[in-house]
């Protein structure tokens, strides 16, 4: 398998193809959303907007099957940037790869002889990937949401949440712990696994040469579709843990 | 492939940043248009309803004053019929009193003439007496023939 370049900055060990990944998918996001509300219209709107609204709708629409209609509005912006950066950063590692092959020891890349002896005198340095393709990063996303959905429980629904430990009885709270711990692990984990799945099997399809294209071609569609279905699945995991934690169920039968 | 705490720093903090940036520069934007679209559409749908309800309104006033109108004519109709009928009752009364009048006004014309006659007859026949009594004297006749010229005379008068 491919290395990545890895440079030590004063005691911090810094994953470049990561970095630049990551930094790569923020910019075309905003990128993105900055063209499609460039010339924004109410009774024109262009291609572009039009694009931007159907996702608006879409995630609006996401959002409200998750949690009560009045508490959709300040998670519209949270569910839109979840959604677009993630899927952009799914389909980041799909067209192509930057790969580099080195001899040498390189230190600056964390490239040291050990790491050349134990693959065979040639070390491939992958420069570009899906950020989502590293648990670091899925790790962030859903540290993120950990966060969110904890304080938010605290901050709008104090008593409802804290209850939530131990309900229906006290000695639930263990098991209540280690699913408050499941949620972000699993958000973390799902993605990254289905991501770096799809990138492994494109490199493993690559060796295979000529003869792989149509499987390639194959494979590419079917990453498409597992990067927006994954997309979509953080987005709504995270907007249901969040109702969770902000709606309590006494709430709930109060407005059915 | 190994865990690298830095790249998760990193990525919590570009995310954040993403956020930010797109929540102030696009979304913020996107929503409030989409925001105002969703109110002109109601609007638009009031003014509608509203314009709805003007039209009914007026067509139902439209409705009244036709009947109005109508009720009107037929009034005028009505009224003018009854003048029509009226005046001709009020031309026939007047020609029937003018004719009854000028009738009344030939019969006493009648009568007076008649009187006239019948005085100037009287009067002739007081000449005629004057006459005969006068021609009685003059040729002395006896009273028998005296007698028979009187009903000689008088009997003229009669056929007169």
């Amino acid at each position: 398998m491919h290395l990545f370049p890895v440079i030590t900055i004063g005691g911090l060990n810094i994953d470049l193809s990561s970095f630049i990944a990551i930094t790569v998918s923020a910019i075309i996001t905003f990128v993105l959303a900055r063209l499609a509300v460039r010339n924004l219209s109410v009774d024109k709107p262009g291609r572009l907007q039009n694009f931007m609204e159907w996702v608006a709708e879409f995630v609006h629409n996401t959002i409200a099957s998750a949690m009560p209609l009045n508490k959709v509005k300040p998670f519209m912006s949270l569910g839109m940037t979840l959604i677009m950066f993630i899927f952009i950063s799914n389909l980041l590692g799909l067209p192509f790869g930057i790969v580099t092959e080195t001899h040498h020891v390189n230190e600056t890349f964390g490239i040291t002889q050990e790491v050349l002896d134990e693959h065979e005198g040639h070390a491939e340095i992958a420069w570009w990937k899906s950020p989502t393709a590293d648990i670091s990063v899925t790790a962030g996303l859903a540290l993120i949401v950990f966060f969110l959905i904890n304080f938010l429980g605290l901050k709008m629904n104090t008593k409802g949440y804290l209850k939530s430990y131990f309900e229906p009885y006290w000695f639930f709270f263990p098991l209540k712990l280690i699913e408050e711990i499941a949620k972000p692990l699993t958000l973390a984990l799902r993605l990254y696994a289905n991501i770096f799945a799809g990138e492994v099997l494109i490199a493993t399809i690559l060796m295979l040469g000529v003869i792989g294209t149509p499987f390639m071609i194959l494979w590419q569609g079917f990453s498409l579709f597992v990067g927006a279905i994954q997309a979509f699945l953080f987005t709504i995991l995270t907007m249901v843990y969040i109702s969770h934690a902000i709606v309590s169920h006494h709430d709930e039968e109060h407005e059915h | 492939m190994s865990f690298h705490w830095e790249s998760t720093v990193y990525a919590i903090v570009a995310f954040l940043i993403l956020y930010w940036l797109l929540n102030k520069y696009a979304f913020g934007p996107l929503f409030s248009i989409m925001e105002k679209r969703r109110e002109l559409v109601l609007e638009q749908m009031s003014a509608a309803e509203t314009a709805r309800k003007q039209a009914a309104v007026q067509m139902e006033e439209q409705k009244q004053a036709l009947q109005e109108a109508r009720k009107e004519a037929y009034d005028i109709i009505e009224k003018a019929r009854a003048t029509s009928a009226k005046q001709a009752d009020d031309i026939v009364q007047t020609a029937k009193n003018e004719a009854g009048r000028l009738k009344e006004e030939a019969v006493r014309d009648i009568e007076s003439e008649k009187g006239k006659a019948i005085a100037s007859l009287r009067g002739e026949v007081a000449g005629m007496s004057v006459a005969i009594a006068s021609k009685i004297i003059e040729k002395q006749i006896d009273e028998k023939s005296q007698e028979q010229l009187i009903n000689q005379y008088l009997k003229e008068v009669g056929s007169k």
